[in-house]
């Protein structure tokens, strides 16, 4: 089960996006989703396209895998497309079949928003496929570090996240444990009615609930026994580093949305 | 925030993406509802479980969604300010199966925030895909009530962050 985990979805290669900082990623995959959305016309999509497949030949990631990956998103790109060559109804009459009308606004804009809902996933895919989850959390933190001026609970946050991607293996075991124990005594989670599946589903989360509360326990005792004393003059096993290649990244990514901007019509 | 505080929102976010992961959505024809927005139910016998709903939320989004960034800022704003708006109202209800049918028309109300980011991001109509959206959300939200408050009387939802 383990292997299908989503966590497999980092890529541990040697490459220019893996060696970024976090928070110069977080901060650009944020801003990527505005930029998509400067793109109107042919070139402007062209040039998102562009930086798209440079950055992930940069990733170092073989695209065939992220393309396999990404497969099943194909029919949802293709009922988008579909969507608005049905219902958009703009432009010349391109064809006319019975009730189907295509009009070519309804074309253009289905190839638009596809491609740019391919660009979306496969940039922001980027983020996840060259950063590990702990890495993502101690962006955050680091990003977030401001708001603790308004009382905001950053490092506890952090924390949390960090407890919690730690323990999501353990439990995910224990899941299925627990649903392969319930099964060999005649549980049933895939048949039967909506209420007979819900009912076999209770007798599944009850142990799973009371193990995972009794960890909770067993771990704010723990931290207690150490002197766990929040945030306050604690010191970092892993350091962010804030590099070139991280401003120079951030920098062409406002030289792409300057160019959009003025390519746009 | 004690400690107790933070390494329960650590486990309920965790648990959050097992039964994400690991157990079947509960299906009538097409539709499928995903169970873990049962968890969403744990803001009612305690506003401490804001931060591992929440937290729980933005990993699944992280980790599970190809949309990613924008799943997280809008499935998070969504979570987060549904539970804000229960913990204020739940003030003036007591009943936990009162509070439930609450949380249960909050989140499904308040989903528009999502029918928001797919007409942004597909442009689908919003209208359409809010109702679809509602009809959704206020569904799984009810049949998990009953497992919920189940799952309530053998853990004691209410009583875990007062040890």
């Amino acid at each position: 089960m383990m292997e299908k985990m989503i966590f497999g979805r980092y890529i541990p290669v040697e490459s220019v996006i893996h060696r970024m900082d976090p928070r110069a990623k977080l901060i650009i995959v944020f801003l990527f989703i505005f930029v998509v959305f400067l793109a109107n016309n042919p070139m402007t999509y062209g040039l998102l396209g562009v930086f798209t497949f440079i950055a992930l030949l940069l990733s170092n990631i073989k695209i065939s895998f992220i393309i396999k990956g990404l497969r099943f998103l194909f029919w949802l790109i293709l009922f988008t497309f579909l969507l608005h060559i049905f219902f958009t109804k703009e432009g010349e009459l391109l064809v006319s079949w019975g009730f189907i009308k295509i009009y070519e606004g309804g074309l253009i804009q289905g190839i638009y928003i596809s491609l740019r809902f391919f660009f979306l996933i496969l940039f922001t895919s980027l983020l996840t496929l060259t950063t590990t989850p702990i890495e993502i959390t101690d962006g955050l933190e680091s990003l977030l570090n401001p708001l603790k001026k308004l009382k905001f609970p950053v490092h506890e946050l952090a924390l949390m996240l960090s407890i919690a991607l730690r323990f999501i293996p353990t439990l995910m075991d224990e899941t299925e444990k627990i649903m392969k124990a319930q099964q060999a005594r005649g549980v049933d989670f895939s048949e039967g009615s909506l209420t007979t599946r819900a009912k076999a589903i209770i007798p599944l989360l009850i142990p799973l609930f009371i193990n995972a509360f009794k960890r909770a326990d067993e771990l704010a005792t723990a931290m207690e026994a150490r002197g766990y004393r929040g945030g306050e003059g604690r010191t970092k096993y892993r350091l962010l580093k804030w590099d070139l290649r991280d401003t120079l990244a951030l920098l062409i990514l406002i030289a792409l949305s300057v160019t959009l901007i003025l390519l746009r019509n | 925030m004690n400690i107790r505080t933070i390494s329960i929102s650590g486990i309920v976010a965790a648990l959050y993406i097992a039964v994400t992961f690991l157990v079947q959505p509960l299906a009538f024809g097409a539709v499928q509802l995903r169970l873990s927005e049962m968890f969403n139910h744990l803001i009612v016998f305690n506003k401490k479980y804001f931060y591992g709903i929440v937290i729980g939320v933005f990993l699944a989004n992280l980790l599970l969604s190809p949309m990613k960034v924008l799943d997280i800022t809008f499935g998070v704003a969504h979570t987060a300010i549904s539970l804000a708006i229960v913990i204020f109202l739940g003030k003036y209800v007591k009943n936990i199966w009162a509070r439930m049918v609450l949380n249960s028309l909050v989140f499904s109300f308040m989903i528009f925030i999502v029918a928001w980011e797919l007409k942004i991001a597909f442009g689908t109509p919003f209208f359409e895909t809010w109702g679809v959206l509602i009809l959704g959300e206020i569904a799984v939200m009810l049949i998990t009530m009953p497992i919920m408050y189940a799952i309530h009387k053998g853990v004691h939802f209410d009583k875990l962050f007062k040890k």
